[in-house]
């Protein structure tokens, strides 16, 4: 295999968006989508995947984008947080987070709506160690976790549905 | 939680925060998120030694490297940083004065660049001895962190550096005779704690841009808790008149006391001088936020109490050696703040405290929720635990004997009134929710020991006055818009705590408006929104709050003023609500606020009025300067006291700790948002169990910080927090208080570590002395067999 | 990411040997470990040679007679969420959920973990005592090793520039009780303090535990097999299981936990260990 330069094409659908890119090998997934897609939703709270602040959903399945490549999301579908949102309809989960003060600061909520949201669509009626289960890996340092998981709480006993991906 | 509703529309409602949106979406802006045109990244060399002479910086190969368009070493700095003592350098310059500390810094086209040239920059290092203690510090001949230290600039008349030492302050409480005291106590009981430093780890690291533009101007946008402070830090520092320097800051991931001062900020501004003026964005990775940004000073503190047979306690001798890293920063003023609460709540009549602050070769120490008061309350709670059973007097019942009451004399001299909190309330109230019924047999211990878990209770109280300068003074303006809705301008900054929804709350309630019309613009921007000092301390919804408070009574009262020239009537006559200005006996004889926000045009052309904009402003009242030699003064503009009562379950073969429950009451005077309240005290409380639980730096023997890392150093996750937590408020009116509100925000960390080591001794009958309280040492206290376990 | 890498995704596995030929490279799984050691300049590889393209990799089987493959690119997740693993072989399930954050086991893998050759390997233990073999592919074909011959020291494995580990198998399904323990700081995601994975089987009297974290590679405890089979009391099982543990590790202090709280907690978790998986029929 040649190799001349250290640059990845990659072809990834983001958002329900497809992006042609080029970038350097090394970009992260997290870099690239807020450097190159300028999506600054997704946090990098400490670039290591301890924390949870980059958090998104890489084909129905939520990893820590700062230690996923740019290179390995070719042919991928991603969602960050700014996805969302639907035709100027929040979420139930966004919705449920407001409501119930499950955001002070908003730095971890992307990611942590993002786990939060993976956890309902592959899990209708998770029960709150399933909950705790799919968010310990995204740290807050405001809220104490008790509000966040009300929120998640709320969305699985009301009536809206939490809306598969599409 | 709030008992009742006092016939208000929206204070004491749990409104919905308003910045749900921005933040659930993504669409909120941090300066992490920033990107200003042209420009360019900055990453820092920094010392691998905790104390070392730096001996050369060879910088020209990083010069040459590609895309690189700044370099900057200490040595062409002649500047000063401090808060209160100028002690600090922007880089350092001759000494590196803690492991971790920056000496040069790059500017580049690209991180990836600027990352690589520090590679390229070789310094030459003369390793010094250290010294990591701050009891070893105050040696005769302990090595000197600030051997200049007599020729630092610093705050006259409420600092006091101690030339040719490592301490840049102490202070002094005497109230009454100690020596008298001791006398008449039949028991005297000496105890003695530590806790280490800590870091807030807020979820953004810091981070910061600034911008050196043409005229000895400067823009800055950065993460911070107050945009006023920069700007005069900034300007003390560089000599650049106040109204050059432009500081905005967006949304704040997190600041905690950490970002309350100055940081990042000169050094992207010499950056970008020298680059030219482009702007330059220095964000700290996670390491460099543990490492090389401020942490909690460690506390070592000391106590020797007298009590009599009947539970007074009649002296107190403390002595608090305050770990305050190489520079001074915020640390001296915790070393006095905490001094003047130092006793806790308490009616002790014959108090002497000394608080040193000491230098050592750490990282230095800042401001972090509770400003001291969590480190010297877990020594207060615990030594109040350990007098008491020392006395054979029930712990609870040992507080309820020399708690403030109306009547009390505070160790500074402050006459408690009606108007303050009721700490005992609060302390009735955990216990209850506990179920409080005294501490356990031996026998039953040894009961439960055998099933290999144990239970325990245990109570801690606290208190906190904001610290802060006497002066203390914060503004608000309300401008209307032509459609009757109102901006709300203030530098208060929200940066989680929700308090500009309660200023929207209070502004809405003021106006007699609906919420929704009560706009706040997020940014605070030294250029636009009015003068706070800084949002710390727990003061701002009492003091901004107030000022709120004022500007829209100055907006109602320019609105009477046209109005009663257009309804013909005298302002007397004139009531608002409703979003209009109506004639009191003629109600429909009115106008609406929208045709008068921009002035009144009447029918034939003429305008009268204006562009209705309100102003208000709030200066803490009454308060004074400690005398330097006994610490009498008025220092606090209003106490909030609180408790916490916790139930734990104790692993005793590995020293696991489970919280059943931690139930937590406090004084707020009056609950403005009920849901924010709750949204503090669970995220303080939590935030507290990491201090209690998990949280330390852990150093070399050579100062070197081995655990600057999520991996190594741990926070509470979700699957860590207690089973079971409750939130109680007591609301005792707070006269000077918006609506008689006092401020909550720092207040439920505290206490917390207090809490859950008064539960051990519950549980095991063994006296813990050191924070953390982790698997670890208490596996080692049970181990031991002893009593009392010290390490 | 202070050196810039080379990004290779070959498509079948004679590429994706022939790129890990060259000195600088190395290849990429999950790369929850590779890509946090190249962050903090611990590593810096020339290529990365991407092996979730080859999709053979990904293949998790499971037979009762033949025992279970798992191959490199089979995600923790996935493992876990194997119904067949989960009944069969529990104590690798319970290992895999033991690891990281949710998200994280979505990209890291088995084969990661252990090549990763953390002393606190969470894998490793479990794959000690189901005497799980490497199957190992190179220029020449394919080699095998038990995976006590794989792992070799601290970050450091048999596996020689050029190969690539294809998958573990696990040769044949063993009968008997099994579980996996892990002593960490706090509930959350943390690194072992001590971990250890057994298995016991009554009718054969098999006992093998494998202890972590407190050696350069774990350890397996020998001559305890017999010890179950002529055991009346299993307190007494566990206690000498447990004093026998003491002997065989080797723990360090680290800026984790001390020495000694890592022997004490051996032997506490030991016991622990000998009692869940010898009590009961």
């Amino acid at each position: 295999m040649k190799r001349e330069n250290n640059s990845v094409k990659i072809t990834v659908t983001v958002n329900g968006i497809e992006y042609r890119e080029t970038v350097p090998a090394h970009t992260t997934l997290l870099q690239f989508l807020r450097e190159k897609l300028l999506l600054t939703g997704t946090k990098e709270g400490c670039g290591i995947g301890e924390c949870g602040a980059c958090t998104v959903i890489m084909n129905g399945k939520s990893v820590a984008s700062c230690l996923v490549l740019a290179a390995e999301v070719d042919g991928a579908q991603v969602r960050t947080v700014e996805g969302e949102m639907r035709d100027g309809e929040l979420s139930a989960l966004q919705k449920a987070f407001i409501e119930h003060g499950a955001t002070q600061c908003g730095f971890c909520t992307p990611g942590m709506i993002m786990s939060a949201q993976e956890l309902l669509e592959r899990n209708s009626n998770p029960s709150r160690e399933e909950i705790v289960e799919a968010i310990a890996g995204n740290l807050c340092r405001c809220t104490g976790y008790e509000p966040i998981v009300e929120a998640i709480e709320a969305v699985i006993t009301s009536k809206d549905s939490p809306r598969r991906s599409t | 939680m709030a008992e009742t509703n006092d016939g208000y529309t929206y204070i004491g409602k749990s409104v919905t925060r308003r910045d749900g949106v921005e933040k659930v979406t993504g669409s909120a802006l941090f300066t992490h998120d920033l990107v200003v045109q042209g420009m360019l990244y900055a990453k820092t060399v920094r010392s691998p030694y905790a104390y070392a002479r730096i001996k050369s910086i060879d910088t020209r190969e990083a010069e040459k490297w590609p895309g690189v368009r700044a370099v900057v070493k200490g040595k062409e700095l002649s500047y000063k940083v401090g808060l209160y003592v100028l002690d600090k350098d922007i880089l350092a310059k001759d000494y590196a004065r803690y492991q971790g500390e920056a000496v040069a810094a790059v500017a580049a086209d690209s991180e990836l660049a600027a990352e690589q040239a520090c590679e390229k920059i070789k310094v030459e290092w003369e390793p010094l001895q250290p010294v990591l203690d701050p009891k070893e510090a105050l040696k005769e001949n302990a090595p000197r962190v600030h051997p200049d230290l007599e020729h630092y600039g610093y705050m006259k008349g409420v600092f006091f550096p101690k030339p040719g030492t490592n301490i840049p302050h102490q202070q002094k409480i005497r109230k009454g005779d100690v020596g008298e005291g001791f006398r008449q106590a039949d028991a005297v009981v000496e105890t003695r704690f530590y806790n280490p430093p800590v870091q807030h780890v807020p979820i953004e690291t810091h981070v910061s841009i600034a911008q050196a533009l043409p005229g000895g101007k400067v823009q800055i946008w950065t993460s911070a808790q107050s945009p006023y402070t920069v700007r005069n830090l900034f300007s003390v520092c560089f000599g650049i008149p106040h109204q050059n320097i432009r500081v905005k800051v967006p949304y704040v991931g997190g600041g905690f006391g950490g970002k309350a001062g100055i940081h990042l900020e000169p050094l992207c501004y010499v950056l970008s001088r020298k680059a030219g003026g482009r702007p330059v964005k220095l964000t700290m990775t996670r390491e460099e936020e543990f490492n090389t940004m401020p942490s909690r000073q460690g506390l070592y503190s000391e106590f020797k109490t007298g009590a009599t047979k009947d539970g007074k306690i009649v002296a107190l001798q403390v002595r608090y050696y305050w770990d305050a890293g190489a520079y001074a920063d915020y640390g001296v003023n915790i070393g006095r703040a905490a001094a003047y609460a130092g006793a806790g709540p308490y009616e002790v009549p014959n108090c002497s405290i000394d608080s040193y602050v000491v230098y050592t070769n750490k990282v230095f120490g800042t401001a972090y929720r509770g400003f001291g008061h969590l480190e010297v309350l877990w020594g207060i709670e615990r030594n109040m635990d350990i007098v008491a059973r020392t006395i054979g007097l029930d712990p609870v019942e040992f507080r309820m004997r020399n708690v403030l009451r109306p009547g009390s004399v505070t160790i500074t001299g402050e006459r408690i009134t009606e108007h303050h909190g009721r700490v005992d309330k609060c302390l009735q109230a955990v216990a209850k929710e506990i179920g409080w019924k005294g501490y356990k047999t031996e026998q039953q211990r040894e009961e439960e020991k055998r099933s290999g878990k144990v239970r325990g209770k245990g109570i801690a109280l606290l208190h906190k006055a904001p610290a802060m300068p006497t002066f203390t003074s914060t503004g608000v303006v309300l401008k209307f818009n032509e459609n009757g809705t109102v901006d709300l301008m203030t530098s208060l900054v929200d940066y989680g705590q929700g308090t500009y929804t309660t200023l929207a709350q209070i502004a809405a309630e003021e106006l007699k408006i609906p919420l929704e019309k009560i706009n706040i613009p997020w940014d605070s921007d030294t250029s636009f929104t009015p003068y706070d000092w800084q949002t710390v301390a727990s003061k701002g919804a009492f003091m901004s709050g107030n000022a709120t408070i004022m500007a829209a009574r100055d907006c109602l009262r320019q609105l009477k003023e046209t109005a009663s020239q257009v309804l013909r009537c005298p302002v007397e006559e004139l009531e608002c609500g409703s979003e209009r200005v109506f004639l009191r006996h003629q109600p429909d004889t009115a106008i609406q606020y929208k045709d008068l926000a921009y002035g009144y045009v009447y029918p034939n052309g003429n305008a009268i009025g204006g562009p209705v904009i309100g102003r208000g402003q709030y200066i803490a009242q009454g308060l004074t300067n400690l005398d330097p030699e006994t610490g009498q003064g008025l220092p606090a503009l209003d106490w909030t006291y609180g408790a916490h009562g916790m139930e734990i379950e104790v692993d005793t073969e590995t020293g696991d700790v489970e919280v059943l429950k931690i139930a937590s009451s406090f004084d707020v005077g009056k609950v403005l948002n009920e849901a924010l309240v709750r949204g503090q005290i669970i995220g303080g409380v939590v935030q507290g169990l990491g201090s209690a639980m998990t949280e330390e730096f852990r150093f070399s023997k050579e100062g070197k910080l081995e655990n600057p890392g999520l991996v190594d150093y741990k926070i509470l996750t979700a699957k860590d927090i207690p089973r079971k937590m409750t939130q109680h408020v007591v609301e005792t009116p707070q006269t000077d208080g918006p609506y008689g509100a006092r401020g909550v925000a720092e207040h439920p960390m505290i206490s917390v570590p207090s809490a859950l080591g008064n539960a051990l001794y519950d549980a095991l009958g063994i006296d813990y002395f050191r924070l953390p309280l982790n698997a670890e040492r208490i596996y080692f206290g049970i181990k031991s067999g002893k009593k009392e376990h010290h390490g | 990411m202070i050196k810039p890498f080379f990004y290779l995704k070959p498509r079948t596995l004679e590429e994706a040997l022939d790129a890990l030929q060259s000195d600088g490279a190395r290849a990429l799984a999950g790369g929850t470990d590779l890509l946090v050691e190249i962050r903090n300049g611990e590593r810096r590889p020339e290529t990365l040679v991407d092996i979730k393209g080859l999709k053979d990799l990904e293949d998790l089987t499971f037979d009762p007679q033949k025992g279970a493959t798992i191959g490199a690119g089979v995600s923790l997740n996935v493992l876990i969420d194997n119904a067949q693993v989960r009944k069969h072989l529990p104590v690798l399930s319970e290992a895999a959920f033991s690891i990281a954050t949710y998200q994280l086991r979505n990209r890291a893998t088995l084969v990661g973990n252990f090549c990763n050759a953390s002393p606190a390997a969470d894998m490793a233990p479990a794959l000690y005592i189901l005497g799980a073999e490497v199957v190992i592919a190179n220029a020449e074909g394919q080699r095998r090793l038990p995976i006590h011959e794989f792992l070799t020291g601290v970050k450091q494995t048999a596996l020689k520039q050029g190969e690539l580990v294809l998958r573990v198998e696990i040769p044949r399904l063993p009968k008997g009780k099994m579980a996996f323990l892990k002593k960490q700081r706090i509930k959350g995601h943390d690194l072992a303090l001590v971990n250890m994975a057994g298995l016991a089987d009554r009718p054969t009297g098999a006992l093998r535990i494998c202890i972590g974290a407190c050696a350069v590679t774990p350890v397996l405890l020998s001559d305890i097999g017999s010890l179950y089979k002529d055991a009346k009391d299993v307190e007494k099982l566990a206690e000498r299981v447990a004093e026998l543990s003491g002997t065989a590790i080797s723990p360090i202090d680290d800026v984790r936990c001390s020495k000694e709280y890592r022997e004490d907690m051996v032997r506490v978790f030991v016991k622990r260990l000998v009692r869940q998986i010898c009590s009961g029929g």
